[in-house]
């Protein structure tokens, strides 16, 4: 009888990253046979995704605007990962951190400077996605609640706040009565980048806290700690870590930054608070894709956030070249995920065949 | 450190050979053959708020396209699905840099702010904005609006109710939806003043296992008749199923022809006709004489109309009990509800309107006076309406 036998490779060979750009190719071929099934020929339309998100000055533009909320929310999940906190509600401190920067917005914007009003957006929109994460961090710690659970309530709670505030005391008095908040005063929005919806200060945030987050978890005490507590709790316990302070200092951030891409949405995008939905398009699960991808190192956050966003923008061809529907771009990302996630387990697992 | 860099340097020489390769694939385009007595032709992007499988607005809206692009020879249409309102601005570049459209319908209220950059960046393109009400000289808006619908099911509703409960089941708190429910309630005052109409929002626009949850729960509570604002064929799911088990509710389907969902609980409904709309517009646009008007059309211009099915104003399952059912009017005198349905919807038909629910003297619940004695709403008071009239029972989230 044939048995599979599973064991960890002891050390992962450099060979090994074949495994990763073979899990890339055959996504990508999976995905081929739907269009093809669909009577498109595969190459075309991948070929039109990739022009359509990074063919043109257009298609490049929108991709680097997508990639800004992807990138701090992905940096922010690889923070609690890294501890082995499964933090599934970067959606909802995404949320938090906008609904946050927009009381600051409404209510400073139309009598302070940008000077003012700004910093204080982020700051608050940062407090307000912590906020939100330190939540599940004490939750977990004190009473030893599931994080995974706690987190996606919590992003059902965010969502449904927001729109309560939304449709109830914050709905604005210059929309006839639909579901947004006044208009943010200018001194309250990001400045863009001209003919782009790219509000770069966002931008240059989003890539510092990536860089930053790299030397924290690899140099600095507390990120080594975060690590240890997430990989060996024993050892860290032994070694007398605090493990309530360093969850809540990894949630902090994890959540914080994902506030930040609230803020950049609300005061670079949209320049007033609408429902949940609108706010976020699924940036914080799709950031867990990309947390994976990057196999949890920051530094490559930021290439795989921009490919994602790319793989966003460019799957409006889809529909707008081939009349497929919308959630034909799913597929197509889910496709991929799935095979680079089999290609990971290859890597660090061995598969063998055993006899009985 | 090192591992990362490998990563790093791996994944982006994929992706830059993968670029490579993929964008020098491309298929060559034609050339459009230039001919100097070309006919005219027109080419309409269409952009949706939702899916078009969704059986609700944005199948409405689909419907409508496929309408016009059978009807016009010289009309070419591309649509595009589920756009996330943020993102408009971008589906419309796309629109009108790969797709070269010469007019783009946005067909949602959070498309507007997107709407109105694009039309200012593209000035020789043509822009329609559904439901909104910012006009540029390139930028026209256009609503079909079925508030006129809803009272003629209103008037059925407490007809047939024997509880005197009525219930409505609401997506969201906007103007549009309480401005349908206070007009199904005015329709029921008058065929019952005593009934009163039940709501319960959603918070919503699609969420069948939410609808079919307030429908049941307001059945519970003894509604037995229900209209509703939601784009899936939930409550009437729900209802038939009460009627097949003995307990007849009535129910008023929703935007699509849904009487087929539930042949035994349908009485009528609304209808929406999107096509004659892209047909004035387009026609408009074909023959130079397009402007950037306000188009606001009912059931006079025929953009919307009664029933739960294109021909069948009222379900003949429900014929006979409307026809028995004696009502005292100011000028018909006394008759039966079906043939008051029938007179005031052929008095919203005429190009005159002899007819409008909205007439005073109507009263919020408070009791103070919203209409005065004799005036009609106007257009801006039910374009931004957040109260309801007396006989609802609910309330409308409010703004500090």
């Amino acid at each position: 009888m044939m048995n599979f036998k599973v064991e960890k490779r002891v050390e992962t060979s450099r060979f090994l990253y074949i495994f990763y750009i073979g899990a890339l190719i055959l996504g990508m071929l999976a995905a081929s046979l739907f269009f093809s099934v669909r009577g498109i020929n595969p190459l075309f339309a991948l070929s039109k995704i990739f022009m359509g998100a990074f063919g043109s000055a257009l298609g490049i533009r929108e991709t680097i605007a997508k990639s800004i909320p992807l990138m701090l929310c992905a940096t922010g999940l690889i923070i609690a990962f890294r501890g082995k906190f499964w933090n599934i509600g970067a959606e909802g401190q995404l949320l938090i951190g906008a609904m946050f920067a927009t009381w600051i917005g409404l209510r400073f914007g139309a009598s302070h400077g940008p000077l003012f009003v700004i910093p204080l957006m982020f700051l608050s929109g940062f407090a307000g996605g912590a906020l939100w994460g330190i939540i599940p961090a004490v939750l977990k710690v004190k009473f030893g609640v599931n994080e995974v659970i706690a987190t996606i309530m919590l992003n059902y709670i965010a969502s449904n706040l927001i729109q309560y505030l939304v449709y109830g005391p914050w709905k604005g008095k210059t929309h006839y009565g639909f579901p947004y908040t006044d208009d943010f005063a200018p001194s309250a929005r990001l400045p863009l980048i001209p003919g782009t919806r790219i509000h770069y200060y966002t931008l240059i945030i989003a890539i510092l806290l990536a860089i930053a987050t790299y030397f924290f978890i690899n140099r600095v005490k507390y990120g080594y700690e975060i690590k240890v507590t997430g990989e060996n709790p024993e050892a860290a316990r032994y070694s007398g870590m605090n493990f309530l302070k360093i969850t809540i200092i990894t949630l902090i951030l994890s959540g914080g930054f994902a506030g930040i891409a609230g803020v950049g949405e609300v005061a670079g995008i949209h320049f007033h608070l609408t429902y949940p939905d609108q706010i976020s398009a699924g940036y914080g699960f799709t950031a867990i894709i990309i947390a994976w991808l990057s196999r949890l190192n920051p530094l490559l956050a930021i290439f795989v956030s921009f490919f994602f966003g790319g793989i966003l923008v460019g799957g409006d061809v889809i529909q707008t070249s081939f009349g497929l529907p919308a959630a034909t771009i799913n597929i197509f990302n889910s496709l991929i995920l799935i095979f680079v996630l089999m290609g990971t387990f290859f890597m660090e697992y061995r598969v063998s065949f055993a006899k009985e | 450190m090192k591992k990362g860099k490998k990563v790093l340097s791996v994944l982006l020489a994929i992706f830059f050979a993968l670029t490579f390769l993929l964008t020098s694939c491309t298929t060559p385009t034609t050339p459009t053959p230039q001919t100097e007595v070309q006919e005219k032709r027109i080419k309409a992007g269409f952009i949706y708020v939702g899916p078009i499988g969704d059986y609700g607005y944005s199948n409405a809206h689909d419907v409508g396209r496929r309408y016009v692009e059978e009807k016009f020879p010289w009309l070419d249409t591309v649509y595009i699905e589920s756009v996330p309102e943020g993102d408009v601005e971008r589906y419309i570049d796309r629109l009108i840099n790969d797709e070269k459209c010469d007019i783009v319908f946005t067909t949602s209220f959070g498309f507007m702010d997107g709407t109105a950059k694009a039309a200012k960046k593209y000035p020789d393109k043509v822009f329609e904005h559904c439901s909104g009400y910012v006009r540029d000289t390139n930028l026209g808006t256009y609503f079909a609006e079925l508030y006129q619908m809803y009272y003629l099911n209103g008037l059925m509703a407490g007809a047939l109710t024997k509880s005197n409960k009525i219930g409505y089941v609401a997506a969201f708190p906007t103007p549009e939806v309480v401005r349908h429910i206070n007009a199904y309630a005015l329709g029921v005052k008058e065929t019952n003043p005593d009934a009163k109409v039940y709501v319960r929002w959603l918070y919503a626009w699609y969420d069948p296992a939410k609808a079919k949850e307030a429908a049941e729960s307001l059945i519970t509570e003894g509604v037995d008749a229900l209209a509703f604002t939601e784009d899936s064929t939930a409550v009437i799911d729900s209802g038939e199923e009460h009627t097949k088990q003995g307990k007849q509710i009535y129910v008023f389907s929703h935007y699509s022809p849904m009487q087929k969902f539930g042949p035994d609980t349908v009485v009528s409904g609304q209808l929406v006709d999107w096509g004659i709309m892209y047909e004035e517009i387009l026609r408009r646009l074909y023959t130079n004489t397009w402007d950037n008007r306000d188009y606001w059309w009912l059931a006079k211009e025929g953009a919307c109309d009664l029933g739960g099915e294109f021909g069948v104003p009222i379900n003949p399952k429900f014929e006979s009990e409307l026809k028995s059912k004696k009502v005292k009017d100011p000028i018909f005198g006394e008759i039966s509800v079906y043939d008051l349905v029938m007179k005031r919807l052929a008095q919203m038909k005429e190009p005159t309107v002899l007819f409008d629910p909205f007439t005073g003297p109507i009263k919020d619940q408070s009791g103070s006076v919203r209409i005065k004695a004799g005036e009609r709403a106007s257009h801006d008071l039910l374009w931004s309406v957040d109260w309801f009239v007396d006989n609802v029972v609910g309330e409308v989230p409010k703004s500090q």
